[in-house]
């Protein structure tokens, strides 16, 4: 863990490839991942702004970037087969070694504006969940589509617009499918629940991102489950925590997930589409109709009885 | 692949010296780590500095952890302990075809090509590891947490694609002439992993070298039936030779 005692780079310092010769400006820290330190920076001459993730471990992070190579490219043939503009999908952009007293290697990716999923909720309201998630599990879909795992996946590892459109930051817990997950965290991990292996496969990430859902509702709760004993922590405790949830389809969504009922992720995210994210906003508004537009459709009633009164006086 | 990994919570007192030990290990190409559990208090320099040197002796990693931090600790040093030794046969043939240079030198597209194939053997090597527990009486509260690492590392093993075992060994054994005492052979069953220490007799002292030196017994003389019984079989020990295979 030597790179976590590195100070990070000051505004300014420019960052300039060994190989491929391109030179980037700090202008700040954007957070530090499990393999790296990431940075928003400005290509220098140029307006466009990215995110560049720069770290010790070459192994660690060229894993990475071979993750984020494959992806784009099996994404690419998937959308040449489809005719459809691949601009938005270059995530990755390129990658080099930057020449300092030793070699440091870094990567360049789009940078995606927005605050991680907890704090978008906090901010926004529960009610953006339906959306949100359905955004995320799309994400997950494609992933899995191209044969990888996400593994590590948990709020901070979401990053969210201003308008929900939901983006998978740090990719260095992703492993093809049907290999051995290589990073994990306690809460969202099935075998810390005893509810399954730790091969990556969709189910894996559904679990991941139902615990996910429980943190976000009810952080408190998940608490309290996890600090039982490893040997009697169980799915069973978090199946109970889905089934409290006031929202009864978005409870069993997690239920089934919890207990990987689902064929797979796109099994998964169109259960989540026509049961949680349409059904969710009509219910709310025909439910809570203001004051306001109450006692300003009486003064209209008033008023057009009045009219007609008027009118057919004269 | 084979590994040791020692759980301790302080110096050893009897026998031979664990560093020593250690560089036997490190001889017949088996890695030790070594965690050292400290929960109240500290471990003592003289703790620590023998927990640094007898991994350093193995080739292996240290570090110093409570029993909160021990599941996560055990599984990124076993995890971080095969891609080395990996990437260290790696790079050997690494040079040889290229003359010189390691990976941090490579150019971009032969260095995501050389990842490809750590991950690959990372993933896919076999995989020994007997874990030496520390069974004095100091220890004996921190041995249900001991116990749930275990197991956890059991979980995450048995996801790999390549053959995963391990073996359970704690000491000092029931007797002073029995250094350490086998409670689970190699497995790869993490059912098996149960009630490993309920029936312990916990005793005062800490032979951590002749501890070491049973185990390599053990993984010696369990080589020694694996070819008895498969006389003819290419071998799972010959990693440079398979790495130099998926290289060129």
């Amino acid at each position: 863990m030597g790179m976590l005692s590195n100070p990070p780079y000051p505004a300014g310092t420019v960052i300039s490839g060994k190989w491929r010769g391109n030179r980037y400006v700090v202008e700040r820290m954007l957070g530090r991942g499990a393999n790296g330190t990431v940075y928003l920076v400005q290509r220098q001459g140029r307006r466009e702004r990215y995110a560049l993730k720069i770290g010790n471990d070459t192994l660690e992070l060229q894993s990475e970037i071979n993750v984020l190579t494959s992806l784009q490219s099996s994404r690419k043939r998937r959308e040449h087969r489809a005719h459809r503009e691949s601009a938005l999908s270059s995530y990755l952009l390129e990658s080099d070694d930057f020449k300092e007293d030793d070699s440091v290697p870094f990567y360049v990716m789009r940078y995606v504006e927005g605050r991680p999923l907890h704090h978008f909720l906090a901010k926004n309201g529960a009610s953006w969940l339906g959306l949100v998630g359905l955004k995320l599990l799309e994400k997950l879909r494609n992933l899995h589509e191209c044969g990888f795992v996400f593994g590590d996946l948990k709020p901070e590892n979401v990053l969210v617009s201003n308008y929900g459109e939901a983006e998978l930051i740090d990719y260095g817990g992703a492993s093809p499918l049907g290999r051995s997950v290589k990073q994990f965290t306690e809460w969202h991990d099935r075998g810390y629940w005893n509810a399954g292996s730790r091969t990556g496969d969709e189910n894996y990430d559904l679990f991941a991102f139902a615990v996910l859902c429980l943190r976000l509702l009810n952080e408190e709760g998940l608490k309290a489950a996890a600090a039982q004993l490893p040997q009697t922590r169980s799915a069973d405790e978090l199946v109970k925590l889905a089934r409290s949830l006031p929202d009864k389809k978005l409870s069993s969504w997690l239920c089934l997930a919890l207990k990987g009922g689902f064929p797979g992720s796109a099994a998964a995210t169109e259960a989540w589409k026509t049961h949680i994210y349409s059904t969710r906003k009509p219910g709310k508004e025909t439910m809570a109709t203001p004051g306001w537009l109450k006692s300003a459709f009486a003064l209209s009633l008033f008023v057009l009885v009045f009219t007609i009164y008027y009118v057919f006086r004269f | 692949m084979k590994q040791i990994l020692l759980i301790t919570d302080g110096c050893s007192n009897v026998g031979e010296s664990p560093v020593m030990a250690a560089a036997h290990a490190r001889q017949e190409g088996i890695t030790v780590n070594v965690v050292g559990v400290v929960d109240y208090g500290t471990i003592g320099e003289l703790g620590s500095r023998e927990i640094a040197d007898i991994a350093k002796a193995g080739g292996g990693i240290s570090r110093i952890v409570g029993t909160p931090q021990l599941a996560q600790t055990i599984q990124m040093m076993t995890r971080k302990t095969v891609v080395q030794t990996i990437q260290q046969a790696v790079n050997k043939e690494v040079k040889k075809i290229l003359g010189e240079g390691s990976l941090e030198e490579l150019p971009p597209l032969q260095r995501s090509q050389v990842v490809t194939v750590v991950d690959e053997l990372t993933e896919t090597t076999p995989l020994r590891i007997a874990l030496l527990i520390d069974a004095s009486a100091s220890m004996k509260p921190k041995l249900g947490a001991v116990e749930d690492a275990i197991r956890d590392l059991a979980l995450s093993l048995e996801a790999r694609e390549g053959k995963s075992e391990i073996a359970v060994f704690h000491f000092p054994g029931r007797s002073s002439s029995e250094e350490a005492m086998l409670d689970l052979d190699w497995t790869h069953n993490v059912s098996q992993v149960r009630s490993l220490f309920s029936k312990l007799k916990m005793r005062g002292a800490t032979p951590t070298g002749p501890a070491i030196f049973k185990v390599l017994e053990h993984y010696r003389y369990d080589t020694l039936d694996e070819q008895r019984e498969r006389p003819t079989d290419d071998g799972y020990d010959e990693k440079e030779g398979m790495i130099g295979g998926y290289v060129v």
